[in-house]
C-alpha cells in the first residue's frame, strides 16, 4: 500500500485510496469492487482493477492507476498531436510540443495527457519549463507510456535468450525508480 | 483423396461450396471508454476507411487503412478492440448481462471478456478460466488495456470449472476447436478427423462442466470457429439430450443449424442455432441453451 500511496504523492496528487479494497497477491496490487472481493474465489491470476507491481524497491505502475490519478488534482501536462504520437513511441519530450501545464518546476513528475485530455502515461521535468524552450534540450524524460503494451507483446512473443546474451535492458520492463 | 479434398467435399453435402475467402479486418468499439461516433471520427481523421458492420452494434470493417489498427493511440487507449466480425456475435446473445455473474471459459486472448465487461459496464463478475499460463499474459494485457475491472483470471481448466464452488447466470463457451481453412491457410494440411473428433469429445466435457455450474435458469452460449458439425451440431444435439439444456432461439446474422446431417437426423430445436459460412466473415458456429429448471 505505502507503495502505491509514495507513487500518488510524487504527482502531488490527493487521490484517496480505499484500503480496504486494495489486495496484493503476490508482487501486484489490486482494487476490487465489493461484489468481486466478495465472490471471487481465493486463488486468482488478475483481478478488478490491476495498480502497480512491486519489483525490488520500485514501483510499476498500472495505466489503470496512472488515469485513476489524473481524475483529480495531479500534475498534468498537455501535449500536441504529434508530440504525443512520439510519446507513445517512447521518445522524450520537447518543451515546443507543451500546450498546457499547471505550474510545473524542474524535478517534478507529470502525467502526460494528449488533446483529449486521455492519460499516455508519465515522465520527469528535465528542465525550467518557464525559461524559453531550447529545441536542444529534452524537456520531460519519458518514463512510462502506453506503448508499453506493445512493447510487452513483443518481449513475451520473443524467443528466450541465455542469460549471458541478453542484455538486461532488453528483459526489464523500464524501471520507474522512486527514489 | 487428399485431406483437404475430404474435407471440401464434406462442406458441399452440408451446402457450402469451398472458396478462399479473403477476411476482412474487423474491430468492436468499446463503448464504455469512449462515444462511438468520437472514435469513428477519430479514426477517420488518420486515414482508416470505415464500413458499418450491419450486424453489429458496435462493430466495423476496416475497409482502407494504410498502417495496421492495432498501433494506434486510440487502440492502446483502449477506445475499441480488434475482434473478427464473427467472433463478435456470442457475447450479445444473452437476454441480460448486467449486474451478473457470468463465467467466460478458455478466455485468452480476451476478445470476449472485454466485450462482456463493455456490455456489462464493468457491472457484476466475469470469472475468466484460461489453462494456458503463457496465454494469460494477453489476456491480463487485454484486460488492463481495456480497463476492464470486473473481472477475476484464474489458471484453471474449463473441465475442472465446478471446483470455484460458483454458480453463474451466464456461461459462454468460445471452447477450443479446429479452427476453419480461412482463418488459417495451412489448415487443411494440419487437420485431419482424429482431431475433429478428438476436439468434439473435450467439448462435450467442457459443456457438462459448464451444465453443472450454471444456476437453473441460466444461459449457456456456446461458440467454435469450426465448421465441422461433430464440433457443432451433433454435440448440441448430444448436449441437449445428456443434459438438463435445451435451445434458445436467438436472433443474429447467419443461416440455421443443421437438423440432417450425412444423412443422420438431428433434434429439430437444432434449426435454432446458428451456422456461419465464410464470407465476408469467418467460419462460425454459436448458439445459445438454457438450463432447465430442476424440480
Amino acid at each position: 500500500m505505502k507503495e502505491i500511496s509514495d507513487f500518488v504523492t510524487q504527482f502531488n496528487a490527493n487521490m484517496p485510496l480505499a484500503k480496504n479494497s486494495i489486495i496484493k497477491n503476490r508482487n501486484r496490487y489490486y482494487m476490487l469492487t465489493k461484489t468481486l472481493k466478495n465472490q471471487a474465489p481465493k486463488g486468482f491470476f488478475y483481478a478488478g482493477a490491476y495498480l502497480g507491481a512491486v519489483k525490488g524497491t520500485s514501483f510499476f505502475p498500472s495505466f489503470l492507476l496512472l488515469e485513476m490519478i489524473t481524475k483529480g488534482k495531479a500534475n498534468k501536462m498537455v501535449v500536441d498531436k504529434k508530440t504525443a504520437w512520439l510519446f507513445i513511441c517512447g521518445r522524450d519530450i520537447f518543451q515546443q510540443g507543451i500546450l498546457e501545464q499547471n505550474n510545473l518546476k524542474k524535478g517534478d513528475y507529470t502525467l502526460i495527457m494528449n488533446e483529449h485530455n486521455e492519460c499516455l502515461g508519465f515522465g520527469k521535468i528535465m528542465v525550467n519549463l518557464r525559461g524559453p524552450p531550447d529545441s536542444n534540450k529534452v524537456a520531460i524524460k519519458n518514463i512510462l507510456d502506453i506503448g508499453d503494451f506493445l512493447r510487452r507483446e513483443k518481449r513475451q512473443s520473443r524467443p528466450k535468450q541465455r542469460s549471458g546474451n541478453l542484455q538486461d535492458k532488453d528483459r526489464a520492463p523500464r524501471r520507474f525508480n522512486r527514489k | 483423396m487428399s485431406s483437404k479434398q475430404f474435407f471440401i467435399n464434406r462442406y458441399k453435402k452440408l451446402g457450402w461450396s469451398y472458396e478462399q475467402v479473403r477476411l476482412k479486418r474487423a474491430i468492436r468499439i468499446n463503448t464504455m471508454n469512449s462515444n462511438k461516433d468520437t472514435v469513428v471520427t477519430r479514426l477517420e481523421s488518420l486515414g482508416i476507411v470505415l464500413e458499418k458492420i450491419p450486424f453489429l452494434e458496435d462493430g466495423y470493417w476496416i475497409s482502407k487503412s494504410k498502417f495496421s489498427v492495432g498501433a494506434t493511440a486510440e487502440y492502446l487507449l483502449g477506445l475499441y478492440s480488434i475482434q473478427e466480425a464473427a467472433a463478435q456475435i456470442p457475447a450479445t446473445l444473452f437476454n441480460e448481462l448486467k449486474d451478473k455473474m457470468v463465467l467466460d471459459v478458455c478466455a485468452s486472448p480476451g476478445g470476449k471478456t472485454v466485450q462482456l465487461a463493455n456490455i456489462m459496464d464493468n457491472s457484476g463478475v466475469i470469472i475468466a478460466l484460461e489453462l494456458k499460463p503463457r496465454k494469460m499474459f494477453a489476456l491480463t494485457n487485454q484486460l488492463e488495456r481495456n480497463r476492464v475491472t470486473n473481472t477475476a483470471v484464474y489458471n484453471m481448466d474449463a473441465r475442472e470449472a465446478s471446483k470455484l464452488n460458483m454458480n453463474f447466470d451466464c456461461v459462454i463457451l468460445d471452447v477450443p476447436c479446429s479452427g476453419n481453412p480461412i482463418t488459417d491457410r495451412d489448415w487443411f494440411n494440419k487437420r485431419t478427423m482424429e482431431d475433429v473428433l478428438r476436439n468434439a469429445r473435450r467439448q462435450r466435457q467442457i459443456l457438462t462442466e459448464a451444465a453443472k455450474v450454471t444456476k437453473d435458469g441460466g444461459e449457456i452460449v456456446y461458440a467454435t470457429c469450426s465448421m465441422e458439425p461433430e464440433e457443432n451440431e451433433f454435440n448440441i444435439d448430444w448436449a441437449i439430450r445428456k443434459l438438463p439444456l435445451k435451445v434458445e432461439q436467438i436472433k443474429c446474422y447467419g443461416e440455421k443449424g443443421l437438423t440432417n446431417v450425412f444423412g443422420k437426423e438431428l433434434d429439430r430445436s437444432i434449426e435454432k442455432c446458428k451456422r456461419i459460412w465464410p464470407n465476408p466473415t469467418q467460419g462460425f458456429f454459436v448458439c445459445k441453451l438454457k438450463k432447465q429448471v430442476s424440480n
